[in-house]
């Protein structure tokens, strides 16, 4: 990537150098110069305003070539389908999409809760309503780690004890054997709070929990 | 010709300038007026508690009585900066309680408060009144005790949506029997439940109460000898709105309501039983502002609410009201001007509720004065977007969220571009926009050329290139505040409006393409802006510099760099090349 550093007045100012204009602009003193002691080259030094690059006019042909380049690089593309289930094969979930507030979530995750108990027909050997059984055998709960910006999911399912469920999340995240011992698994329950999972049996794990959160041990954790 | 006046009348005709922009104008006029301005300055606004430091302002401006501040960035609000950033209050705290002995207010917003902060207030400003803690965290309700121990004169405690850890409901116990100065009280978002005869007997004492938000826990039925003491409320925000459904309940709430004359806005009703919503239905003509957005009730019995309320201005609901039921409201609220419907079922794939465009467009028919939108729905349509900006030129704050990304029109398939083109285009006044669904760079070239006068911009999984960042920055004149996620705009905008980003606030990118090599440029070459990369991945210098960051941003300021960054952030400057050693 070229950079072309070029001097360029402040935008007010438009294009080129209108004698008049600059005139009209620099009757006033400006406030360092007032009451910083700044003498006035260094007051234009200042406001100097560089344009690190310059965009010029081809860009937008250019562009357009670049612009497939970059579709290719790094963002990931998110398949355009209204079928959440695509993404949850997956294991990856947008963070902070759709824009609610974390007040806002939770609430919605009690509605949405409730609606899954009234409409929920039980399966046998799989837990109660945790967030995203619609009427499916899945399970699926968020997973955070801390110190990771991205939120996965997880089908609880398939899990029949910690043991399996510690495994798989070892191998989600890539958590190397020296630091299993560093993270302590929460799991946030129906009422919203969090809570050490090996406190409880399996059982009552498995059909109060809500997510899950990879905790650092020795750090104290917000609600 | 400073000498014409005596200070004393300057100072006296600078007292009727409230707005900041006026006194900084004020205070370049000359020496003299400066320096009169700044002694008599007492309320001050500071938008990113970064752009400048404690130090600079208490020399500026010594006088203080109020003081307003922002910290985090406003993708906070949705994770996407991680816990540990920064926005801490203490240090301003710490330099305010030996310059401002006399300070009054104090008003956070995305901040990291402390109980040792809130402790700090309460025994330093002897006069302290008002403090207002908006989506701020990091304090318990032991912090929450001392100020409502040792604030003499308390007249205003608002603790809206922040996270508090709620150690117990004690802490309201702890106002002293004297304390008769409240006038507004918001618990709203705390969880446990407070002594319910504490709070009546505060309440009771309290002749200037006009605003009390009551949090989920306090039940209804305890809600009517609650109002009962406080008849001259002009706001309540209820607790749960449910009970067991028993005729002396909704007898003694009737009646309750029925006494307070002065009721303008009303909010709460978390757990709804539309039962008990007729309660209400006595003071509905004098509402103007409604808060619903936890009221998970169905469109028929929002309607038959919502539709008493005559002179409404304000509304927030729930999604639930579907497009009937706010085709009810725009034939009802003429006096409508904000409007917000949030989503019930944000996460589901399919939509749970018949709420589509048509909803709004309705709305920007019947509703003349309309002028600020928040909505969240499934579908939308180039056509709609036409049609409301088209009937809605007053358009102020517009927030679309299509909560499919990158979702197109779904009547032609085509991108939202024209749509959006035509809110610009049509709503001259338009100061804020959130963009969604599918979008190329035209939309920004629409905007870039026509929204002369938009200040904040949000986008996400928009665009094809940084043709479209370019239009935006070198065309919105206005713009301070740029906030974008998962675009695919990279280093060539950026770096040719560097120098536009010294006249915004701050500009946030993530999941973007800018490398960090063009960072480390932008900070090397702009030292009034800081240039922030906020990486988990590690050092940024371990990866190529032709990298995309995570997270980027960048603000002005005249403070230097932060010194409370965390592991996970490092600034951009010429110092050392961007590389911060732990």
């Amino acid at each position: 990537m070229e950079v072309q550093l070029e001097l360029a007045l402040p935008s007010g100012s438009g294009k080129g150098s209108d004698p008049n204009q600059d005139c009209d602009q620099r009757k006033k003193r400006s406030f360092e110069e007032a009451f910083m002691g700044v003498k006035k080259k260094e007051v234009d030094d200042l406001h100097e305003t560089l344009p690190l690059l310059i965009w010029d006019g081809n860009e937008e042909k250019k562009q357009q070539f670049d612009g497939e380049l970059l579709e290719q690089k790094h963002i990931p593309k998110l398949a355009i389908s209204n079928n959440r289930n695509a993404e949850m094969e997956d294991n990856f979930v947008v963070v902070g999409w759709p824009p609610v507030k974390s007040w806002r979530r939770q609430f919605c995750h009690q509605i949405s809760h409730r609606e899954c108990t009234t409409n929920y027909v039980n399966v046998e050997n799989n837990g109660g309503g945790g967030g995203g059984g619609r009427g499916s055998n899945s399970m699926y709960v968020k997973v955070k780690m801390e110190g990771v910006g991205i939120t996965r999911k997880l089908n609880l399912s398939v899990h029949r004890s910690y043991h399996s469920l510690t495994a798989k999340l070892i191998a989600m995240f890539g958590i190397c054997e020296e630091n299993v011992e560093k993270y302590k698994l929460t799991y946030q329950d129906k009422e919203g709070h969090w809570l050490l999972a090996r406190d409880v049996p399996w059982e009552t794990f498995i059909h109060s929990v809500q997510r899950l959160k990879l905790q650092k041990m020795a750090t104290t954790f917000y609600s | 010709m400073a000498y014409s006046f005596p200070e004393e009348v300057l100072e006296h005709v600078f007292s009727f300038l409230s707005s900041d922009k006026d006194r900084n104008s004020v205070s370049l006029v000359c020496k003299s007026w400066y320096e009169i301005e700044r002694w008599c300055r007492r309320r001050i606004f500071v938008g990113n508690c970064y752009a400048v430091s404690p130090g600079i302002v208490i020399r500026r401006f010594p006088e203080v009585r109020a003081v307003e501040m922002k910290g985090k960035p406003h993708f906070a609000d949705f994770n996407l900066v991680p816990e540990g950033w920064g926005g801490y209050v203490y240090p301003w705290i710490a330099a305010m309680s030996a310059a401002y002995p006399l300070l009054e207010e104090i008003k956070l917003k995305r901040m990291v408060v402390t109980d040792e902060c809130l402790e700090l207030i309460s025994k330093s400003f002897k006069n302290f009144k008002v403090l207002v803690l908006s989506s701020c965290e990091g304090f318990t309700t032991d912090g929450l005790a001392s100020i409502a121990a040792n604030c003499r004169h308390l007249r205003e405690l608002d603790l809206r949506e922040s996270e508090v850890e709620d150690l117990s409901g004690h802490w309201l116990s702890h106002f002293p029997d004297n304390c008769t100065s409240l006038v507004s009280l918001n618990m709203s978002c705390l969880g446990s439940e407070v002594s319910f005869s504490a709070l009546e007997r505060l309440v009771a004492r309290s002749p200037n109460l006009r605003t009390l938000r009551l949090n989920r826990a306090v039940p209804l039925e305890k809600l009517a000898n609650l109002i009962r003491r406080a008849p001259q409320l002009v706001e309540l925000g209820t607790g749960a709105y449910s009970a067991e459904i028993r005729s002396d309940i909704l007898l003694n709430l009737t009646e309750a309501f029925s006494a307070c004359k002065q009721l303008k806005g009303l909010s709460g009703f978390w757990d709804v039983v539309p039962a008990y919503l007729p309660a209400m239905y006595s003071v509905c003509s004098g509402i103007t502002s409604l808060n619903l957005s936890y009221a998970t009730i169905q469109s028929f019995d929002l309607v038959k609410l919502v539709t008493q309320c005559r002179n409404l201005q304000r509304l927030w609901v729930l999604d639930y009201i579907e497009d009937s039921g706010l085709e009810a409201l725009a034939s009802s609220c003429k006096d409508l001007q904000e409007l917000r419907v949030f989503p019930s079922d944000p996460f589901g794939a399919e939509p749970n509720v018949s709420l589509t465009e048509q909803g709004l467009v309705s709305v920007s028919k019947g509703c003349p004065k309309l002028q600020s939108v928040l909505y969240f729905c499934r579908q939308m349509s180039n056509a709609a977007l036409i049609s409301i900006a088209k009937n809605r030129p007053k358009m102020v704050r517009f927030r679309l969220c299509i909560i499919e990304p990158r979702a197109p029109d779904y009547l032609t398939l085509e991108p939202l571009d024209a749509g959006f083109g035509a809110i610009v285009e049509n709503c001259k006044e338009l100061r804020r926009l959130s963009l969604s669904g599918l979008l190329t760079d035209r939309v920004f070239k629409y905007i870039g050329t026509h929204a002369k006068k938009l200040e904040m911009l949000s986008i996400a999984f928009a665009g094809d290139s940084d043709l479209g960042l370019h239009h935006v920055l070198s065309g919105c004149e206005s713009l301070r505040k740029l906030e974008i996620r998962d675009c695919p705009f990279g280093d060539k905008a950026l770096l040719a409006n560097a120098a536009k980003l010294e006249t915004m606030r701050s500009l946030w990118m993530s999941s973007c393409s800018v490398s960090y090599g063009a960072c480390k440029l932008l900070g090397q070459k702009m030292p009034r802006l800081n240039v922030e990369v906020i990486d988990e991945r590690g050092p940024p210098d371990s990866r190529p510099d032709s990298c995309p960051v995570e997270r980027l941003y960048v603000y002005r300021t005249v403070a230097g760099r932060r010194i409370d960054m965390p592991g996970f952030v490092w600034t951009m400057d010429d110092e050392d090349s961007g590389l911060r050693f732990s």
